[in-house]
């Protein structure tokens, strides 16, 4: 069955060419492109064929799962129904046990070299047993999906960097899909969860350009990460003027000043929170007085307390410090004496 | 009694802080060039609210100084969406919202018109032919 | 590990083990070091004050020099004190010190900051000029002099643009500004950065031996 293009399928369900204009409006919005490039969707999206997605879920803990379908513009239904075929999903499917698997197959099967993969949480590389589904390891079963995709989605700081699972000591020896993926483009959409309007923005992207966006040193599209927290936290006055909270309840706390002092990682963390924001365009936690963790970040986890100034070093201890003072002393003591005897000797020496 | 009692809560009225942020300025400043460009040039513009940071109070404070103008519109497409000229006239602040109701959008546009409000030649058309068969059939009749 | 963990966790703490080392190498070894045997009889007996008085005097320009090196003598005073403003009263700063000694003090606003330390590297390259420029000082410069004023410099540079957010993601710049205080504080005990920590006992032994020889410091 030839498959109908999203411009057709729209236009059947009645909706008028208003209404299409609006929903490409607010995709532009979400794709994080200026408003002109409605029009421009808009053709491509005429043209669009629905791609095949089949979700794989490993190391997870669901969050991202529950933050997509959160996703307020357009809505999960709008995004399923009209824009992509989600043909296997772990969590979102009724199908379970073998139904479940035989759907991923059958879909693998019908767009082989075609399909977009999605994975969230992480591949445990320490023990096939640590994460099965149907008896098949996280590791077999992602090669062996990725093998006919057209590009694979990692979703969640766990899927693109490792994540939680990943944190030291690493137990299960959790890796990212990049590290197990190579010959396949792979693009990360970080975050803890990452924000649901990212998720679809990068998924609308590909369904009306059929291109991978541009990506970042991390493999982040750079519509959504190309800024940081910091270059678009309406804090940053504050910032620059040297106005810090001091501690959670303070009177600078209370007068929304900046939250660098209090461990707030947004200069160095590149995500879309400071504009997208949270729950439906409500809030981020900056604005609800709690400083940026640096979710979307790279062994975020293992980068000291979240309440640790970016300006504090972070270090072991002060042993360190007291042995090389000793040792100092002891060497600079050693050299005087040193000297001394030469001294003592050379005038010892003389007539 | 539940051990949370113990601590204590205050609640604060969040919908008017005490403080404001300077945030607004440079977008009034970009709205007045747009402006600008569009008496001298005809050039059109779309500031996309989603795209800018914006603390809380500082979206009120701006619509606040928009204002509100001669011109509100309706439109029922695919959900609602509101299009409402400010005081500014050319300046327009436009709403969309989802079937659900949910915000899709907002956005500030600097036009002559808001192109959403222009009939669709798309439309236009289909209406055409709805009305073609409309008079055939009662012709017929 | 990223360039930024690497700075702030294993590059800082190895810095530190290396400025400490080095510090207490050097300050130990001169306090301790042989001294001349005296073979004269001293012409006076109060040599500590005459010392505490050169760490005085030796403060300011001496009257006959005076035109000569005020330049160099001013300047002087005013690197080194916008270099310690900028140092110890950025709020940055000052939380970075509190993680190390726990304790922290008021800092200055960011703006006095900026202008503070633009006035610490303008004076740093007068004198580097100063340096390059005059024919006597050039001969007695040599290598140390030259990278110790790079050492200087550098979190200077990297401090302005990290603030500034110019020239590269602020992660980097971080990490740079923070590389290169490093870099500072491996260099410091070994170069003639050490003045620092020898210039008040030195100027205490000079006026001393000379007060046993009757001369003025
Ligand atoms: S609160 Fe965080 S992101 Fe916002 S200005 Fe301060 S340091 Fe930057
Ligand atoms: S504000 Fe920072 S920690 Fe919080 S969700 Fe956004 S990127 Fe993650």
């Amino acid at each position: 069955m030839p498959s109908k293009t999203l411009g057709e399928s729209l236009f059947e369900r009645g909706v008028s060419r208003r209404g299409f204009l609006k929903y490409c409006t607010a995709l532009a919005s979400i794709m994080a492109l200026p408003p002109t490039a409605a029009s421009a969707i808009a053709a491509a999206l005429e043209k669009a064929k629905k791609p095949s997605v089949i979700w794989l879920e490993f190391q997870a803990c669901t969050g991202c799962t529950e933050s997509l379908t959160r996703s307020h513009a357009p809505t999960l239904e709008d995004l399923i129904f009209d824009s992509i075929s989600l043909d296997s999903h772990d969590t979102l499917q009724a199908a379970a046990g073998h139904g479940a698997e035989q759907a991923r197959e059958q879909a693998m099967k019908d767009n082989w070299g075609n399909y977009l993969l999605l994975v969230d949480g992480s591949v445990p590389l320490g023990n096939p047993g640590f994460s099965t589904i149907g008896g098949v390891s996280n590791l077999e079963m992602l090669q062996e999906t990725a093998k006919g995709a057209a590009a694979v989605i990692a979703i969640g700081t766990c899927a693109a960097y490792g994540g939680l699972p990943k944190a030291s000591p690493n137990p299960t020896g959790a890796v990212a899909v990049s590290d197990v993926i190579k010959d396949k483009p792979v693009i990360n959409i970080p975050g803890c969860p990452p924000v649901p309007v990212v998720i679809t923005g990068v998924l609308a992207h590909y369904l009306t350009f059929g291109t991978i966006p541009e990506l970042d040193l991390h493999g982040r599209p750079l519509a959504f990460y190309g800024q940081s927290i910091h270059d678009r936290c309406y804090r940053r006055p504050f910032y620059e003027k040297g106005r810090f909270a001091e501690s959670f309840d303070d009177e600078g706390a209370k007068e929304g000043w900046c939250l660098y002092k209090l461990g707030c990682k947004g200069p160095i963390t590149y995500n879309a929170c400071a504009t997208v924001k949270w729950n439906d365009g409500v809030s981020f936690p900056i604005e609800s007085g709690h400083p940026c963790l640096g979710c979307s970040e790279p062994d975020f986890w293992d980068k000291g307390s979240f309440y640790q100034a970016l300006a504090q070093g972070q270090w072991g201890s002060a042993a360190g410090l007291g042995t090389a003072a000793a040792v100092g002393i002891a060497a600079g003591a050693g050299a005087a004496l040193l000297a001394r005897r030469k001294q003592h000797q050379a005038r010892e020496e003389q007539p | 009694m539940s051990k949370l009692d113990g601590i204590k809560v205050r609640v604060e009225d969040p919908t008017t802080p005490h403080w404001v942020t300077e945030n607004t300025r440079p977008l009034l400043h970009e709205i007045h060039h747009a402006l600008q460009r569009l008496l001298e040039a005809g050039e059109v513009k779309t500031i996309d609210l989603a795209s800018l940071p914006m603390g809380p109070a500082d979206e009120a404070r701006l619509l606040e100084i928009l204002g509100v103008g001669e011109v509100e519109a309706c439109i029922d497409a695919m959900g609602k969406s509101v299009i409402r000229e400010t005081r500014f006239p050319g300046v327009w602040f436009i709403e969309h919202f989802n079937t659900d109701d949910q915000p899709m959008g907002r956005l500030i546009d600097i036009t002559f018109i808001p192109t959403l409000l222009l009939s669709q030649t798309e439309d236009m058309r289909q209406g055409l032919a709805q009305l073609s068969l409309y008079l055939q059939t009662d012709d017929a009749a | 590990m990223s360039l930024l963990d690497f700075a702030r966790g294993p590059g800082l703490h190895w810095a530190f083990i290396i400025f400490v080392f080095g510090i207490c190498w050097r300050f130990v070894g001169t306090l301790l070091i042989a001294r001349r045997i005296k073979l004269s009889t001293p012409r006076r007996t109060d040599n500590w004050l005459m010392g505490l008085k050169a760490i005085e005097t030796r403060s300011w320009p001496v009257e006959e020099f005076h035109r000569v090196i005020r330049f160099q003598h001013y300047s002087g005073y005013i690197w080194h004190i916008s270099f310690f403003i900028v140092l110890f009263f950025f709020q940055p700063h000052i939380l970075f010190f509190k993680s190390i000694l726990g304790i922290s003090w008021p800092g200055l606003p960011n703006d006095v900051i900026l202008v503070v330390g633009a006035i610490a590297v303008a004076t740093l390259v007068a004198l580097l000029g100063r340096r390059l420029s005059h024919p006597v000082l050039r001969k007695i410069s040599n290598v140390d002099d030259y990278i110790s004023w790079l050492v200087t410099t550098l979190p200077l540079i990297t401090g302005f643009m990290a603030f500034a957010h110019v020239g590269g993601r602020y992660e980097t710049l971080l990490a740079l500004h923070i590389l290169s205080v490093e870099l500072l504080m491996v260099w410091f005990p070994f170069g003639k950065l050490i003045h620092a920590v020898l210039v008040v006992p030195s100027r205490f032994q000079i006026g001393a031996s000379f007060g046993r020889r009757g001369v003025r410091a």
